[in-house]
């Protein structure tokens, strides 16, 4: 048997399950329309909305009964395959595109398990001697970047493809965003570790000199002090200045990332989106700016033709003054 | 013989104590920490004189006659807020310098909200600060006032005088960084790299928090950890805990950073150090610190971890005033302005120099004092 013909049998047996799953769920469902029905056509309307409604509910009571004659039908994969066989124009291609768009769900949910279970051993991204402690996240990173980032990455068709091009670059990035962070909090968490052996260590020299310290105090203050060390270390070398620089640079895409999706949002409700507002703002600021310029150069010119004044400004009582 | 015990064991036994006595102390009640407690900061009376946008002006209700003909404004940075100053009773340098009869008044610089973005450093120093300075010119008939700045406050106040020379009687400097170009501090290594194009226009305002955790990690192993070790050490202290509470509730009050001036600063300053070289400009007017002629007051902590001395130590040398005096503290950042022993040395010498230079005509004595060195000691710790 080909693997094909093996797949194609597993899964049928899954297809019938799940017809079955779903004609229950859509058989309740179906049952219960009846019960909405009366109540619209008790809803006050005019002639025109009479009509629309007419053919909506022609076309609901098509569906209704096309559904309450396919569900039965489907119980039961042997009778629903008789019956595709008896009748053999729409439910045959209705049948047959399900099962053709069940099997490549379940190839495609394949491939993923298949590609989770490489977790293990990319060989690309695997272990090299003196790679350090940061190693699982580079291990991480060069996994997703391999197997997972294509998904969000590949360019989307039709008519919605710019929001889900930035739905995609969103969940693309907050795993980046994700992934650097845990780089950034190992990377913080590497001293405390340091300063617990460097403690051991100092303590052995102390122990084997009788210098050992008698209060827990003096341990506290002994490892922070050897905490504090490392810490300053840590943060004087290029390496956490690399890492700092790419977890904010992390941080930046996603938040870009997550103001495009909020702004596609935004522009369906009837309030000003962030861009509005930062548009307005400058200009706004740009506008005190030009009337305190104006100000200025008024009193100027009032100077020069009168006694100069007392003050340039005359503050009102409570010395309030709006301008930028 | 007895094996001599490892260190492990040693740890562990006194590990083993020291948590019983600590579960003992959770299980006790703390009269302390659930009681009321006076936590308040900033409560010395004050007048809003002036406002302008978020801006405010303070005036401080003087509690005894002014005995200065020259008022004194206070400026402090945009990062953290100007209640650091007025504290805790006791422990006040606004009390201080109304006890000595100044006249005060100090900048409240509000929370920037998104519509502030755009604010420069040109719009602080030639716009908000001229307004307050030739209010309070205005409103006591002067012609000068005494000018004092806080870390990037004072780095302002540095700009404004030198653009400004005219209205300013005297000048101090305290925690000033004016010179970037050092590795001493960390925030000037990391500042070096940053792309600050970036972070401003994804942030729009730099906000509180993130600037907050940025502070924290430049000693986490005290700030984070040894901090609240002491408070939990202190937690039947009543004295202790409300002024740990005042200092916690000081720290995290962080206003955003306006965009644009944070472009700036870290683009100016911390990047290119323009400030000392005398290439700085704002709104395309060259910020030149020979003009800075006023007598020059400037002070720095020797253990300073945000602003280091080297970053303070060289503005004293490129003004072209005759009368400048630099003291540095060995004490840190905040520690200047809150510790203890500073409250006796800090205001104070603040208040005597001002004495000396209150009259009319002393800006320009003729006297060379310049770069006159002090070391004070004060509490190391913050």
């Amino acid at each position: 048997m080909s693997e094909e013909s093996k797949g194609s049998d597993g899964s049928e047996a899954l297809f019938s399950t799940w017809m079955k799953t779903a004609n229950d769920f859509w058989g309740s469902l179906i049952k219960t329309w009846p019960v909405f029905s009366p109540s619209l056509e008790k809803v006050p309307s005019t002639e025109k909305d009479d009509q629309a409604q007419g053919k909506t509910e022609d076309a609901e009571e098509s569906l209704q009964k096309f559904w309450q004659i396919f569900f039965p039908f489907l119980e039961n994969p042997v009778l629903a395959e008789a019956m595709s066989k008896g009748i053999p124009s729409l439910p045959e291609t209705v049948a047959q595109v399900a099962r053709v768009a069940f099997e490549g769900h379940a190839n495609l949910q394949k491939q993923w398990l298949d590609r989770m279970g490489r977790t293990e051993t990319p060989p690309e991204a695997a272990p090299k001697a003196g790679d350090g402690e940061q190693e699982p996240f580079k291990t991480w990173m060069a996994f997703y970047e391999k197997e997972f980032r294509k998904y969000f990455t590949m360019p989307p068709l039709g008519l919605t493809r710019f929001y889900q091009e930035r739905l995609a670059q969103a969940m693309d990035q907050f795993n980046l965003y994700q992934a650097a962070l845990n780089d950034f909090f190992h990377l913080l968490y590497q001293p405390l570790e340091k300063s617990n052996q460097g403690l051991q260590e100092k303590l052995t020299t102390l122990a084997e000199e009788g210098k050992a310290p008698e209060k827990f105090q003096d341990y506290y203050h002994l490892w922070l002090n050897i905490l504090e060390g490392h810490y300053q270390t840590l943060f004087k070398s290029t390496e956490f200045t690399k890492i700092l620089a790419e977890t904010l640079q992390a941080t930046e895409n996603f938040m870009e990332a997550k103001q495009a999706i909020l702004q596609d949002l935004m522009q369906l409700l009837p309030v000003p989106t962030h861009k509005d507002m930062e548009e307005l703002y400058r200009e706004l600021y740009l506008l005190k700016k030009k009337v305190s310029e104006l100000e200025k150069k008024l009193a100027d010119s009032q100077k020069e033709k009168k006694a100069p004044r007392k003050a340039t400004r005359s503050p009102k009582g409570d010395g309030s003054h709006e301008s930028g | 013989m007895n094996p001599a015990k490892t260190p492990a064991d040693l740890i562990l036994s006194k590990l083993a104590e020291e948590t019983e006595k600590t579960q003992k102390r959770f299980g006790q009640d703390h009269p302390v920490l659930f009681g009321p407690l006076d936590t308040t900061i900033a409560s010395t009376p004050y007048e809003v004189v002036y406002a302008e946008d978020r801006v405010k002006l303070k005036h401080y209700q003087s509690i005894r006659e002014t005995r200065f003909s020259t008022p004194l404004l206070v400026v402090y940075a945009l990062i953290n807020r100007e209640t650091m100053l007025d504290l805790q009773p006791g422990r006040s340098v606004v009390q201080s310098f109304l006890e000595a009869g100044l006249d005060l008044y100090m900048v409240d610089w509000g929370y920037p909200r998104r519509k502030d973005k755009f604010l420069t450093i040109d719009d602080h120093v030639n716009g908000y600060l001229d307004h307050m300075v030739d209010f309070i010119r205005q409103r006591l008939n002067v012609p000068q006032i005494n000018l004092m700045g806080i870390c990037m406050g004072g780095t302002f106040c540095v700009m404004y005088s030198a653009l400004h020379p005219e209205k300013i009687k005297n000048l101090i400097t305290t925690v000033t960084p004016t010179n970037f170009d050092t590795d001493k501090g960390l925030l000037h290594v990391w500042f070096r790299d940053l792309d600050v194009d970036r972070m401003v226009d994804t942030f729009g305002n730099i906000p509180g928090d993130l600037m907050n955790y940025g502070f924290l990690l430049l000693n986490p192993a005290r700030l984070m950890i040894d901090k609240y070790v002491g408070f939990y050490e202190n937690i039947d202290n009543r004295a202790f805990v409300e002024n740990f509470i005042r200092m916690e509730k000081w720290i995290f009050d962080s206003p955003d950073v306006p965009g644009e001036t944070f472009r700036q600063f870290i683009k100016d300053c911390y990047q290119n150090n323009l400030l000392i070289q005398n290439k700085m400009e704002l709104d395309g007017r060259l910020v030149d610190l020979k003009k800075i002629t006023m007598p020059l007051l400037n002070f720095y902590g020797q253990f300073d971890h945000l602003v280091p001395s080297e970053a303070c130590d060289r503005l004293s040398r490129e003004v072209g005033s005759q009368d400048t005096e630099d003291i540095c503290l060995q004490t840190g950042h905040i520690g200047i302005y809150v510790s203890s022993k500073s409250q006796e040395q800090f205001a104070p010498k603040i208040i005597r120099w001002l004495q000396e230079r209150d009259g009319p005509g002393t800006v320009e004595t003729g006297v060379s004092r310049k770069v006159r060195k002090e070391k004070m000691k004060v509490h190391p710790t913050i």
